[in-house]
This record gives structure tokens, C-alpha cells and sequence, in this order.
């Protein structure tokens, strides 16, 4: 009897090596290493935690985080992407992800992440991850700017509660400043954006324009956008910050300003996101403070405040496309949208997070995650000259703010605010964006 | 040694010299000569770093920048920073060699004192010192207050905040200027001094007719690389431009920040290009000059 080619051991033992290999190529499918860079480096500890929750569900898994501030991290990712050099997966402003997809460094999103989109998250965010019918990216944090207010001076100065419009907010601040004996202003009745460099001054002179009716660019129905501020409402926006600056004397841009003043209790009211209640929980949790939403130009008109998103995305250049993508749904189902609010203060941009619990430990987030029916939002361009346009104006806005040329001189407010729009529909057709149809 | 074998040693030594120098000079190659013209050619296209299309636009970028606001505001605080830094500096730093070129036991103790700030990194210099200008807190109010004088918006002022940059630039160089110049008295030969004595001539006179015009070479390279640097000012605006507490950043725009602004932030790498080669020719047409103005005339010397 001869024996067969392939005894029943052997046939066993190919059978197990093959089983093996599987297994360890299975193993080797799964051992993925995904890099993600933040501009926030209060969101490292919820990054991390959230690496180590998705590793226990899928061993091999690894997350490396690296943050920077926010501007080097817009800077390390735009010279990073288009040499490959980049991460995975990255968080980043609307203000850079815009010129990140035009360059085509930033994939669409497969049809999972897209359903996502859909499903979880407001028509206003589903709006702004679009652009010509592909969904790129998801929503991971909103910006929402809210009245602080700081209950304790405004008991102590005998007001009611938060300023319902623009003209109050005045009065109040009036109320709330204070000066020492040689003159010198030690708490100022509201903190404006007064000073520095970079688009944030004029983001924060969006909080006036606004409400007052005007916005820096308009929309046409033609698709193209011009600006919209060289009317009544930028004058009066650009003349309510002189007015605070250097009539009424309400704030200094010599005084402590910002977050840092508010929990400092060195202002009465400031303009802020929900970051700041995260700050005051830190370093002066005894602050008697509240939110509320920004004031109406004049009574009657409607409260507005920017929705502005930060969103997460998968690197084009990434050799781990898909698992970047499963991570990045990972990291915004609703429990980890509710951990990161927790960890960081910011608030999740998921609409189907359950809140109950932190708003019951910390009620001030109730104007962030539940904001009144009423509010109107007003959104963050997506548009490639955005930053600069913002910018620009941004570099004017100080020296205005303090020029005693410009105090009591409508003719020369009109003027400047002319100069600075004109640069504004300059930028826009460079871009190829100008139309006023 | 035939002609012709001194032409064959003469080569050699040549060829041994330029083998001894390739790897260096390749090195410089690498770093410096191809970057520079990288930056010369970027300057020609509208080079967005994101975007993939990169149009040669010839001298449209150049002409963009003689029509740039900002371009004409930081060329002007940078050439007033520039000049203030440079001849305070320099008018600081001399007659401090002077005092301390005379031995005696603290001269090494102050010369450490002056030299700190030169070898100190900047980003933290430039954070301490805007604590120091703190309109509230700032140790320098503190200090005006105890004399009777009121405090000084030092940066958030656009009336002072330059200033206030200038007199941190002064700071921060003086030291180096001073070594430099310490250097250049201690290798003065004693004996000319002492024939200017026994020819009767005092201190001044000694230090104008003798020391001063012997230092020139010394004067020469302060002045060039201090005004190098000078126009190269960049991370203490970064620093103090940034965050809500800062100064006003147009008051204190400079040439190196705006191109930064232009790259970094509006990634217009080839509009960044062509300013940053125009302050290369603006630098070495100030060095032409200082050059010019401070070389050896022997038509002079009689």
C-alpha cells in the first residue's frame, strides 16, 4: 500500500498554519497606528481617552495626538498636507479646511460619514460640511458666542440681570466700570476685542455688526458676494466701539481684557464661547457669573450670535483613509460628543447628545446646549479669502478704536469704513468671488 | 624649480584647495544660494502654497507690493525701529567699552551683566518683557509710579508700542555691540596712546583722534550686522502682537512679520517672496552705503 501525497496530520497541519496566517494577517489588518493633530490642547486628554475606549474594541489600534496652539497648528498643516507629511485625521477651522478641499487634501466623505452628516447633526452644520453636493468632514465642535456676565457686580451696581439690547449693554457697563482715584480704570464695564493682531478682532466686531443688521460679506443669489458693512450698520457697529472706547469710557484697551479678565472678575460683561465656563471651573470656581444670549441692536429686533464650526478630518494623503474614518465616527457618536464638552468646556456639535446631566451640574451651559428657539445664527463664509478678508480688517480695527479723529466725526467713520470695504470687494475679486447680482 | 613645475605645484595646491572647500561650499549651495533663488523665482509666480495652479505672473507681485498699504507701513516701522536700535545701540555700547576697557575687578562681572540679554532666547525675553510694559501689573509702571510718574500703555499705546520695541531691541543687542567694541580697544596698540599723551593731548582728544578712528573697522561690522538684524525683526512682535493683551498689531508691523502674515497666513508664498526679496536689496543697499561711508579713505589720512 503506498501511502497518499497528503496524510491526515499533514492536510491538519496546513490547515492550522493557514488559520494561523489568517489570523495573524487579520491581526495585521487591524494593528493600525493613527496620528491626529489638534490646534486645542485642551482637547488632548479627550483625543487620548478616546483612543484608549476605540483600542479596547479594536486591539492593534493606536492613537498619537500632537496639538500646538491653534495658529501654528493651521501653519504645520498647511505645509504639512500637500507634501504628505501631515496627519491622519485633524481638527481645524472652516477658515482652513475651505482652502484645504479646494487644493483636493481633503477627501469626500464615504457614504457612512456622509450618512452621519445627515443624521446626526443640524441642517446648519449638514449646510456647512457641503460644498457642491459632497460632504467632507464631520462637525465636531460649535463656537457659539454668549454674554457673560457677572452677577455679582451687577447685584452690587444695583441692575436687573443681562442687557436685552445694545443700548443697555451701554448703560450697564456704565454702571459696572470702575476707576481708581488718580483715574485710572480698574474694571471695565465690558471687555472688548481692543487690541492684538489677527482675524479674531474683527471676528469679535462681528458680535456688534451683526445684530446691527450688517454682516463684512453678503451672499447674491448669483453665487457671488460682496461686502456689507460700508452701510448704517457698520458705521454704527465700528462707532459703538469708539463710543465704549472714548466717550463713555466703558473699556480701555490698557486694562486687563478677555476671558482672562472675566474670570479675573475684572469686567462686568465680555462676549465669549463656552470654553470660558471650562476656564472659570479652573481657576476661580467661586465666580458669580451667568450667560446670556448677545443683546438685540434696539428692542424688538432678533438676538443673533455666530455659529461657527470646528470640524474633523481625514487626510487625503493618508495611507489609513478607512480607519481614520471609522475612528472619526468613533469619536463623534453621542457619548464621546458628550465627554468632550465635558473635558475641554467646548460644546459638541452633535445634535443628539444627552446634556441633562452636565447642565444639571453646571447650568451655565444651558445657553450653549439648549439656546432659546429664537436666537438666529449667523455662519462662518466658507470661502478661501475668508481669513484675510477678516484679517485686513482686523489690522484697521485697533488704531480706529482709539483714533480721537474719528470720535464725533460721522463723515470720517463713513469715510474709513468706505476704505476698509473697498478692500474687502478688492480681496473677493481677486478670488474671482466679486458680484453684486 | 623650472617654470613649469612651479605651474604644476601652483595647480595642485589649487586643486587641493577647492577639494578642501567643495564639501562646505555644497553645503552653502544647499542651504543658502538655492533657497535664495527658490525665493527669487517664487517671487515671479502667484505660488499658493494649497493651491495646485502656479501661474508665472513676471512682476506682478512686485508691483502689488509698491501699492500694498501694509507693505509701506511695516517698511516704515521697520527702517525707524531699524535706525533707532542700530545708533542707540551703537551710541550706548561705545562709550560703555570704554569705561569697562579700563581694568579694574568688576569690569568682568559687568561685561557678564551686559552680555546676558545677547545670549538669552528671545521668545522668553520677549514674554518677560511683556510683563515688564504691563499697563497694570508691569514692574516699569511700578517703577514710574515710585518716582511720581503716571503709567504707560507701553504696547497697547500705537503711539508708544514701537518704542517700547525699540527700547527691548536696545536692550537685547547692547551687549554684543559692546563686546565687539571692548575687543576692538584692547587690540589698540598702548604706544599710540602714550605718544598721544607725551604729544599732550587729553582724554577725549586721545579717545576722538586715536581710539575712535582706529576702531572704524570695528564701527564698520557693528553697524552692518546690527542693521542685518535690525531689519530682520520678527519674534518679539510675533510674541507681543499675540493674544487679546497685546499690542496693536499695525503700530508695531514689520517687514519680516508682514511676510510671515502673507505666507504663513494667507499662504500668497510668491506675493511673500518678492517682499522678502525686496528687504534683501533694501539691507544690502544699506550695507553699500555703510560701506561707502565708513571704509578707509587714505586721501584722508595725511
Amino acid at each position: 500500500m503506498t501511502q497518499p501525497a497528503f496524510g491526515r496530520r499533514q492536510a491538519m497541519t496546513l490547515a492550522a498554519g493557514a488559520g494561523l496566517a489568517a489570523v495573524a494577517r487579520d491581526a495585521q489588518a487591524q494593528a493600525v497606528t493613527l496620528s491626529a493633530w489638534t490646534g486645542y490642547p485642551e482637547l488632548v486628554p479627550f483625543y487620548n481617552a478616546a483612543g484608549e475606549a476605540y483600542a479596547k474594541l479594536n486591539p492593534g489600534f493606536k492613537l498619537t495626538v500632537f496639538s500646538t496652539s491653534l495658529r501654528e497648528h493651521e501653519q504645520k498643516l498647511a505645509a504639512a498636507m500637500p507634501t504628505g507629511t501631515g496627519p491622519d485625521l485633524f481638527d481645524v477651522g472652516q477658515i482652513l479646511s475651505i482652502n484645504l478641499i479646494e487644493a483636493g487634501l481633503i477627501p469626500a466623505n464615504p457614504p457612512a460619514v456622509d450618512a452621519q452628516l445627515k443624521a446626526s447633526y443640524r441642517p446648519a452644520s449638514v449646510d456647512q460640511f457641503s460644498i457642491s453636493g459632497k460632504s467632507y468632514g464631520l462637525p465636531m465642535l460649535f463656537s457659539t458666542p454668549v454674554l457673560f456676565w457677572n452677577r455679582a457686580m451687577f447685584k452690587e451696581a444695583g441692575l436687573p440681570g443681562a442687557p436685552e439690547t445694545f443700548g443697555e449693554m451701554m448703560d450697564y457697563a456704565k454702571k459696572l466700570v470702575r476707576f481708581d482715584s488718580t483715574g485710572k480704570m480698574t474694571r471695565s464695564g465690558m471687555s472688548l476685542r481692543l487690541s492684538g493682531q489677527g482675524s479674531g478682532i474683527t471676528e469679535k466686531w462681528r458680535f456688534v455688526l451683526e445684530p446691527a443688521g450688517g454682516s463684512v460679506i453678503k451672499r447674491h443669489p448669483s453665487g457671488k458676494y460682496s461686502q456689507n458693512y460700508d452701510n448704517a450698520a457698520g458705521r454704527a457697529a465700528l462707532q459703538y466701539y469708539i463710543d465704549a472706547v472714548q466717550v463713555h469710557k466703558v473699556d480701555d484697551p490698557r486694562v486687563q481684557r478677555d476671558a482672562a479678565a472675566f474670570v479675573a472678575g475684572n469686567t462686568g460683561m465680555l462676549f465669549r464661547e463656552a470654553w470660558v465656563i471650562g476656564e472659570i471651573q479652573k481657576q476661580n470656581p467661586s465666580l458669580d457669573f451667568d450667560v446670556a444670549q448677545i443683546p438685540a441692536w434696539t428692542a424688538g429686533q432678533p438676538k443673533k450670535t455666530l455659529l461657527q464650526h470646528n470640524g474633523l478630518y481625514v487626510s487625503g494623503k493618508s495611507r489609513n483613509q478607512a480607519a481614520a474614518f471609522a475612528f472619526m465616527q468613533f469619536l463623534t457618536n453621542p457619548e464621546n460628543s458628550a465627554m468632550l464638552t465635558q473635558t475641554s468646556g467646548w460644546v459638541a456639535a452633535r445634535k443628539d447628545v444627552d446634556w441633562t446631566g452636565l447642565v444639571s451640574r453646571i447650568p451655565q451651559y444651558k445657553g450653549f446646549v439648549a439656546p432659546p428657539a429664537d436666537m438666529q445664527y449667523y455662519l462662518e463664509p466658507v470661502l478661501g479669502p475668508w481669513n484675510e478678508i477678516q484679517t485686513r480688517i482686523a489690522d484697521q480695527l485697533p488704531a480706529a478704536f482709539v483714533d480721537p479723529t474719528l470720535n464725533g466725526n460721522p463723515t470720517k467713520v463713513g469715510e474709513t469704513i468706505k476704505r476698509w470695504a473697498a478692500q474687502t470687494d478688492a480681496l473677493l475679486k481677486e478670488a474671482g468671488l466679486f458680484g453684486t447680482a | 624649480m623650472t617654470a613649469a613645475r612651479r605651474f604644476l605645484t601652483k595647480r595642485r595646491v589649487l586643486l587641493f584647495c577647492y577639494i578642501a572647500l567643495a564639501p562646505v561650499l555644497a553645503l552653502f549651495l544647499y542651504v543658502r544660494v538655492i533657497p535664495i533663488g527658490f525665493g527669487v523665482w517664487l517671487s515671479f509666480h502667484k505660488w499658493n502654497l494649497l493651491s495646485p495652479a502656479k501661474p508665472f505672473v513676471g512682476l506682478l507681485n512686485y508691483q502689488l507690493l509698491m501699492e500694498d498699504e501694509n507693505f509701506h507701513l511695516a517698511l516704515w516701522n521697520t527702517t525707524l525701529y531699524s535706525f533707532s536700535t542700530v545708533i542707540l545701540s551703537t551710541a550706548i555700547a561705545l562709550p560703555l567699552a570704554v569705561f569697562l576697557a579700563r581694568r579694574s575687578r568688576l569690569s568682568a562681572f559687568y561685561q557678564t551683566i551686559y552680555f546676558l540679554p545677547v545670549i538669552t532666547p528671545m521668545v522668553p525675553v520677549s514674554i518677560a518683557w511683556k510683563w515688564i510694559y504691563d499697563y497694570n501689573y508691569g514692574i516699569l509702571n511700578y517703577g514710574l509710579g515710585l518716582l511720581g510718574i503716571k503709567s504707560v500703555a507701553w504696547l497697547s499705546d500705537p503711539d508708544t508700542a514701537l518704542w517700547a520695541l525699540v527700547i527691548m531691541g536696545v536692550w537685547k543687542v547692547l551687549g554684543y555691540n559692546m563686546v565687539l567694541f571692548l575687543v576692538g580697544i584692547r587690540n589698540i596698540p598702548a604706544m599710540y596712546l602714550e605718544a598721544a599723551s607725551l604729544d599732550g593731548a587729553n582724554a577725549w582728544q586721545r579717545f576722538w583722534r586715536v581710539t575712535f578712528p582706529l576702531l572704524r573697522p570695528i564701527l564698520l561690522y557693528v553697524l552692518v550686522t546690527s542693521t542685518i538684524n535690525a531689519y530682520n525683526v520678527f519674534t518679539q512682535v510675533y510674541v507681543m502682537t499675540l493674544g487679546s493683551q497685546a499690542a496693536p498689531g499695525q503700530a508695531v508691523r514689520m517687514l519680516v512679520f508682514d511676510i510671515y502674515t502673507n505666507g504663513f497666513q494667507f499662504f500668497r508664498f510668491g506675493y511673500a517672496a518678492a517682499e522678502a526679496v525686496t528687504l534683501t536689496l533694501i539691507v544690502l543697499g544699506l550695507t553699500v552705503i555703510q560701506f561707502s561711508l565708513a571704509r578707509n579713505d587714505p586721501t584722508r589720512e595725511k
